[in-house]
């Protein structure tokens, strides 16, 4: 459970594994809002692909009884991040909101908070982001593009955020419950990912975080996400029966 | 700079270090994004932003997006959470569309060849109408429109264009659908597909359609998916196909039938239901009267032999279809992809009579006709066997001016037809196209073509979501200036509008005053979800939205029968491909590029498959157990052969394929389709056998099988998978699954426990130093 009770806003996720057909919506959808550079041949070979959410797929049996299992992983926004206090420069932090920040301006690139994380959410640009003259023209001018030397991770769309939150002040009222949607919980055609405020007891993921499938990622490492996953369903398994060690 | 000490206690306020002194008393980032100079575009959007609303052209089946534009250039592109089919989601191909609109090899400018042994060279547009002309001038009877399976007025407009000619419009579709509408006609007696209530349905059935990934709707059928699985009393889902899709993988249960046998498997499902009387006897006099001959001879036993499934699987997927209702039953893909295809799809969408889904509320329900008189409310690509004899007109010369647009028919078509050959024997082919594609090596005229996001339209979603629907579509970026500015990254137009230019103009003038009329005809008739009191405020209303919609229209359904013409499924013959093992080959849609038509754009190629998780390459998947037994390992270099050509690809050994079957994704080995899929990969469309389906000759393109052999080499598969340590929630358990009435909690401490004694192992004690 969460454990950031000020501010009004405490954002956070809630992953539904059972709807999460791992079809990689979000994915892209997030490569195109966040101006992430292209993931060369080259650079998927060498596993220096930067994505900000990715869906992991793990094989379970053989066949005839194999199953795929999908969980997609983006930055846990951590209320006791281990990426926070290594770095030496105050590139990121963690604010009043529930987010872990990244400052890119600030990084200096020593990557301490990539080995800090458990979560591997983190992406080191090893390379200046080149994209074709032309395709520039879909970059997203909300969204630093961030130069050689610098870590990245996922925002929450921040941007998104502070636009809704900008608009809901200009118009008088509160953030309303959905009003801020990151783009792969748009993109998510099943409403596997879900985002909203912790801190409304109304929200919708404050309502989902409340279901008896709910678990947190590395839970031992007392990391305090805010990304809350519901567990994947299987109707053949019985209560209590555990599962064995998987493979892939 | 000089600092006193009273100046430097204020700046240190505003710093970092300012930031952990404050840190206790609260909202210390307020201050930094405030005062410190970290701005960044996220603290600060500059400029104001246009959503526009418009449908998805031909990377959809009727998906309704919005589009953020800012400064005249296109951002962004989400699902219109007004519209009725995708409601505001998305799939993993929208956003790669905009990667085809400010490609860096769009084509800039029309291109002429001036004989057929010359290059393409550059021309502007008078130039190019002057050809166009020419070429029209001595097609009158001799004219071929060929084009994707096209809805909406742009259809109307190729269609009606080819008629001024006395000329034909032929749909080309890599994959086509003519099993599938020929089985849904003739079973539930609907002219469109219709609509799949999955949302409300406590078990689906589906067979072969990889629906959550790539057929049909996906965007629509996903969004159902997760209503499905919503439900208080959670939806169970049973798939059936040889390898795992993401459809499969979603399953509850998966059946991974022998190819070319999913005819066999509904029917043996079906005895299994009547022989226990699962079913009122209605439904089972019902069904019987649509399957000529009955189940008589699809015993348990005989179809577990049949189809490579043991009967207590079937009897399983029978019990829940039956037993947990509303159920619906629905088929496509591979399964109507054989020889025997009209008899597979027909068997399975019979089910649906057997548990009275027909036209009920979780079942399969009917799809109105079109909104327009004009315009039919489907399209699908035209037989394998229309098109060999088209190709015969082609080579006979009786063909003087082929018109090619949205199908690179060179790339989508078998060598065993011998496009190429045909198409040089066409005096004038002019093809249309964003990227230059392989059809265009062998054209006389290419003109560049708008994008759907430049270009104006209307779309008919099919299936759609059981009222009629009208999509709209408009330009919501105008041409775009190169940054030099030294002209435009592509002088492109409309295919519609191009036509529209070179028709007598009885059909329109524009494709915008063509759909401006149409809506003011839609206006009139009173109905549907934009009223306003004239036609400009209707046309304006209804383009904001993003279209039109009348759930007050409805179809019906007409029960018929099953065709049983050809129930057994045969293949293509292997006996005269040298050394090898033989397999079943099963082609499949990538996630990502789709048939190929998103190959060109680096999203769709980086985009990892969900299954494989490999990107920019091609791979074949086989099963594990089967490529340890046969000595085939990942990356190994694997020379595919038919009696239509040969390929090759990496191998990719997984659980989820059935032994004996070798799935290889469609949509990459283009010659020419821009900087990031060129000579990438390899064609699996290149290599399919020439079988068909019995009844409509549709292309069985998941009949060929083929002859493997290892060619020497390997290399390192391009995949996601393995980048990344994996970090379970518990040692060996990466995913928490839980039962149906298991908490998290208890079956994190059910995994934990088994983990001590996998880890200890029985009768050992913690602590032990073994």
């Amino acid at each position: 459970m969460t454990t950031a009770e000020f501010g009004t806003h405490n954002w956070g996720m809630v992953v539904d594994i059972d709807k999460c057909i791992g079809c990689n919506a979000c994915v892209i959808a997030c490569q195109a809002e966040n101006n992430i550079p292209i993931n060369t041949q080259d650079r998927v070979e060498r596993a220096r692909s930067i994505s900000w959410i990715r869906v992991e797929r793990y094989w379970e049996g053989d066949f005839p009884d194999a199953k795929a299992r999908f969980i997609p992983i983006m930055c846990q926004h951590c209320e006791n991040a281990p990426c926070e206090p290594v770095c030496p420069v105050y590139a990121t932090y963690h604010n009043s909101e529930g987010m872990n920040i990244q400052v890119y301006n600030r990084c200096v690139g020593t990557r301490y908070c990539a080995n800090g994380c458990p979560y591997i959410v983190r992406f080191f640009n090893y390379w200046e982001p080149v994209w074709p003259e032309s395709l520039r023209n879909h970059l997203n001018p909300d969204v630093t593009v961030r130069s050689r030397g610098i870590m990245e991770k996922c925002s929450f769309c921040v941007h998104r955020i502070r636009h809704e939150s900008r608009k809901a002040r200009s118009e008088g009222h509160e953030i309303l419950d959905g009003a801020v949607q990151t783009a792969c919980s748009s993109a998510c055609p099943t409403s596997a990912l879900n985002f909203g405020n912790f801190n409304d007891p109304n929200s919708k993921v404050s309502k989902m975080r409340g279901d008896k499938r709910h678990y947190t990622l590395l839970d031992q490492f007392g990391t305090d996400p805010n990304v809350i996953y519901l567990a994947k369903i299987d109707a053949d398994k019985k209560v209590g029966a555990g599962e064995a060690a998987t493979h892939g | 700079m000089k600092l006193n000490r009273r100046e430097f206690l204020a700046l240190t306020g505003k710093t970092a270090a300012g930031a952990v002194i404050f840190a206790a008393c609260g909202l210390p980032e307020r201050e930094l994004i405030v005062q410190s100079p970290v701005d960044l575009p996220e603290d600060l959007v500059r400029g104001e932003d246009a959503w526009y609303a418009t449908s998805m052209g031909d990377f959809s089946n009727g998906d309704g997006v919005l589009v953020r534009v800012m400064q005249g250039r296109a951002k962004k592109i989400e699902g219109n959470p007004d519209h009725p089919v995708n409601r505001g989601k998305a799939s993993a191909r929208y956003d790669s569309v905009l990667q085809l609109l400010y490609h860096p090899d769009r084509i800039s400018e029309p291109m002429v060849r001036y004989s057929k042994s010359g290059n393409l060279v550059a021309a502007n547009w008078d130039q190019a109408s002057t050809r166009f002309k020419e070429a029209l001038s001595k097609a009158d009877g001799a004219l071929t429109i060929v084009t994707n399976p096209i809805r909406g007025h742009l259809g109307a407009v190729a269609t009606n264009f080819a008629a001024q000619y006395n000329g034909k419009h032929m749909a080309f579709d890599p994959v086509e659908q003519g099993v599938l509408h020929g089985a849904v006609k003739s079973v539930l007696g609907q002219d469109q597909l219709p609509t799949f209530d999955i949302s409300n349905a406590q078990t689906v059935l589906s067979f072969g359609a990889d629906w959550l990934g790539t057929w049909g709707s996906p965007t629509q059928f996903g969004v159902k998916y997760g209503e499905f699985r919503e439900q208080q009393d959670r939806g169970y889902l049973i798939h059936a196909e040889p390898r795992m899709s993401i459809t499969a993988a979603a399953a509850d249960l998966w059946l991974a039938p022998i190819p070319g046998t999913e005819g066999d498997l509904a029917l043996g499902i079906a005895s299994v239901i009547i022989e226990n009387g699962m079913v009122s006897p209605q439904n089972v006099a019902a069904f019987e009267a649509a399957v000529p001959g009955g189940v008589s001879s699809y015993q348990l036993a005989e179809v577990a032999s049949r189809t490579g499934i043991s009967a207590d699987r079937i009897e399983k997927a029978a019990t829940h279809f039956a037993e947990h209702t509303p159920s619906v039953a629905f088929g496509g893909g591979s399964a109507g992809a054989h020889t025997n295809g009209s008899f597979n799809l027909g068997a399975i969408y019979a089910l649906n009579v057997l548990v009275g889904a027909v036209d009920a509320k979780g079942g399969v329900t009917s799809n109105p006709g079109s909104a327009f008189d004009d315009v039919p409310a489907s399209a699908t690509g035209a037989s394998f066997e229309a098109w060999e004899a088209e190709l015969a007109e082609w080579r006979a010369g009786n063909v003087e001016t082929v018109i090619i647009r949205g199908a690179d028919i060179v790339h989508g078509m078998p060598n065993s037809v011998k496009i190429r050959e045909a198409l040089e024997h066409v005096p004038n082919v002019i093809a249309f196209g964003a990227i230059h594609d392989d059809t265009m090596d062998f054209a006389d005229l290419v003109l560049p073509e708008q994008t759907f996001l430049e270009a104006w339209g209307t779309e008919i979603p099919e299936p759609g979501p059981g009222y009629q629907v009208v999509g709209t579509q408009q330009p919501v970026v105008g041409p775009t200036i190169t940054r030099d500015e030294s002209g435009l990254i592509s002088d492109a137009r409309g295919f519609g509008d191009t036509l529209l230019s070179m028709s007598d103009g009885s059909y329109g003038s524009s494709m915008e005053r063509l759909v401006k009329d149409a809506l003011s005809d839609l206006h009139d008739t009173g109905r549907g979800s934009v009223s306003a009191s004239s036609s400009s405020l209707f046309i304006n209303g209804t383009l904001q939205r993003g279209g039109w919609w009348d759930i007050s229209t409805s179809g019906s359904s007409n029960v018929g029968k099953v065709n049983v013409k050809e129930r057994n499924a045969s293949y293509s013959d292997t006996g005269s491909l040298g050394t090898g093992d033989d397999f079943h080959l099963v082609p499949f849609h990538s996630n990502s590029l789709f048939d190929g038509r998103l190959a060109a754009t680096p999203w769709a190629q980086q985009t990892p498959d969900p299954i494989s998780s490999v990107s920019w390459s091609t791979w074949a998947e086989i099963n594990s157990i089967q490529a340890d037994e046969l000595g085939i390992n990942e990356g190994d270099v694997l020379r595919i052969r038919s009696t239509s050509g040969e390929i090759e690809a990496l191998a990719y050994p997984h659980p989820g394929v059935r032994p004996g079957v070798i799935g290889i994704p469609m949509g990459q080995g283009h010659h020419k389709s821009g900087r990031y899929a060129e000579d990438r990969g390899s064609n699996v469309f290149s290599i399919l056998a020439d079988e068909k389906d019995s009844e409509t000759g549709a292309l069985a393109w998941a009949a060929t099988r083929v002859r493997v052999q290892r060619a020497g080499r390997r290399v390192k598969v391009p995949k996601f998978e393995g980048n990344v340590v994996a970090r379970p929630v518990e040692p060996g358990v990466p995913v928490l699954v839980v039962g149906i009435s298991e908490t998290a909690e208890e079956a994190q401490e059910a995994n934990h426990h088994l983990y001590q004694k996998q880890f200890l192992g029985e009768g050992k004690e913690s602590g032990s130093d073994e």
